[in-house]
C-alpha cells in the first residue's frame, strides 16, 4: 500500500465508523416502533445487523479484496453453517413437541408441552 | 527451523501463512456460535414464551456495549493502518485505546451480570436466561482472550518491530482479524437477545 493509499484507507475506515453508529442507533430506535407482524420486526433488526455485519468484514476485515483461498474457506464454511441451521427441521418429527427441547426448568416451555400434549 | 511465509506470500495462495491460519481458525468460530444460535433460534421458535425474561435485560448498557466495540475495531484497524505508517507510537496509542475500550466492555458487562444476579435470575432460571449467559459468556471469553494477545503485542510482544517490522506488521494484521469477528458476533448477539 501506498502512502496516499492509506490515507484513502483511513477516511474509509472513518466512514464506515459514522456508518456504524448510526446503523446502532437506528436498530435500537427500531426495537421501540411496534409491527403488527412480530416477524418483519424481525427481519427489520436482522438485516440491519447483517449491513452492518458486512459493513465491518468487508472494510475492516477487508473482505472486500481478499485472495481467493480465503473466500473458498467461507463458502465451504457458509454451506456448513446453512446445514447447522436447518439440522432440527431434516428429522420427521415435530421437534416442538419434543421433550428434548425443555432443556432446563422452564415454565413457560412445560406450560406450552402440556397445553400441546392435550 | 525457519517457518517458512511469515512475511512473503506463499505462491500458491498468496497469502502468508498465519493470515490462512486465522481464517481457518475464525470459520471454526463461526461453526461454534453459528452452533449456539441455531439453539436460540430452535428454543424460540419451539416455546412462544421463550423470551418472557428479555425485559429484564439492559438495552441502554448493550447500547454502549455495542458503541464501545464498533470504536475499539476502528482504533484496531488504526493500530494496524499506523504500523502501515511505520509509526510506532501511533500504534501503541491506538492499541491501548482498543484495550481500554475492551475493559470498558467488560467492566459493563460485570454491572449488566451482577443486576441479574441480585434479582435472582441466573442461567438454569430457564432457557432464554441460559441461553443470554451461554452466548455473552462465550463472547466475554472471546474478549479476553484477544486482550491478552493484546497486551503481548503492546507489551514484550513489541520488540519484534525492532528485528522484523513485516512480520509484526502481520501479527497485528492477525488479532485484528480476530478482534473484528468478536465484534461482528455482538452485532448479531445484540439485537438477538436484547432486541427483537
Amino acid at each position: 500500500m501506498s502512502h496516499d493509499n492509506i490515507q484513502d484507507h483511513i477516511k474509509v475506515y472513518r466512514n464506515i465508523f459514522l456508518a456504524l453508529l448510526t446503523f446502532t442507533v437506528l436498530t435500537v430506535a427500531i426495537s421501540y416502533v411496534h409491527f403488527d407482524l412480530v416477524w418483519v420486526g424481525i427481519l427489520v433488526g436482522l438485516l440491519i445487523a447483517g449491513i452492518k455485519g458486512y459493513l465491518v468484514a468487508a472494510n475492516f476485515m477487508h473482505l472486500n479484496n481478499e485472495k481467493k483461498m480465503i473466500y473458498w474457506i467461507l463458502i465451504l464454511t457458509a454451506s456448513f453453517l446453512v446445514l447447522l441451521f436447518f439440522m432440527p427441521t431434516l428429522w420427521d418429527n415435530n421437534i416442538a413437541h419434543s421433550e428434548t427441547t425443555v432443556l432446563f426448568d422452564d415454565p413457560g416451555g412445560r406450560e406450552y408441552l402440556e397445553k400441546s400434549s392435550h | 527451523m525457519q517457518i517458512p511465509y511469515n512475511e512473503k506470500l506463499r505462491p500458491d495462495t498468496g497469502l502468508y501463512n498465519a493470515k490462512l491460519g486465522i481464517w481457518l481458525f475464525l470459520a471454526s468460530e463461526i461453526m461454534l456460535f453459528g452452533g449456539l444460535f441455531s439453539a436460540y433460534v430452535l428454543l424460540r421458535s419451539s416455546n412462544a414464551d421463550f423470551m418472557m425474561h428479555q425485559h429484564y435485560l439492559n438495552v441502554p448498557l448493550a447500547t454502549l456495549n455495542t458503541i464501545i466495540l464498533i470504536t475499539s475495531s476502528v482504533t484496531m484497524v488504526m493500530a494496524w493502518v499506523s504500523l502501515k505508517l511505520n509509526d510506532l507510537k501511533k500504534y501503541k496509542l491506538y492499541m491501548l485505546l482498543t484495550l481500554l475500550c475492551s475493559v470498558g466492555f467488560l467492566i459493563v458487562k460485570f454491572f449488566e451480570y451482577s443486576a441479574k444476579f441480585e434479582h435472582h435470575l441466573y442461567p438454569s432460571t430457564d432457557n432464554f436466561l441460559g441461553t443470554y449467559f451461554t452466548l455473552t459468556g462465550l463472547h466475554g471469553l472471546h474478549i479476553i482472550g484477544g486482550m491478552v494477545v493484546m497486551i503481548y503485542l503492546v507489551g514484550p510482544g513489541v520488540k519484534m518491530w525492532e528485528t522484523n517490522k513485516e512480520r509484526f506488521t502481520n501479527r497485528v494484521e492477525v488479532i485484528g482479524l480476530y478482534w473484528h469477528f468478536v465484534d461482528l458476533v455482538w452485532i448479531f448477539l445484540f439485537p438477538a437477545l436484547y432486541l427483537l
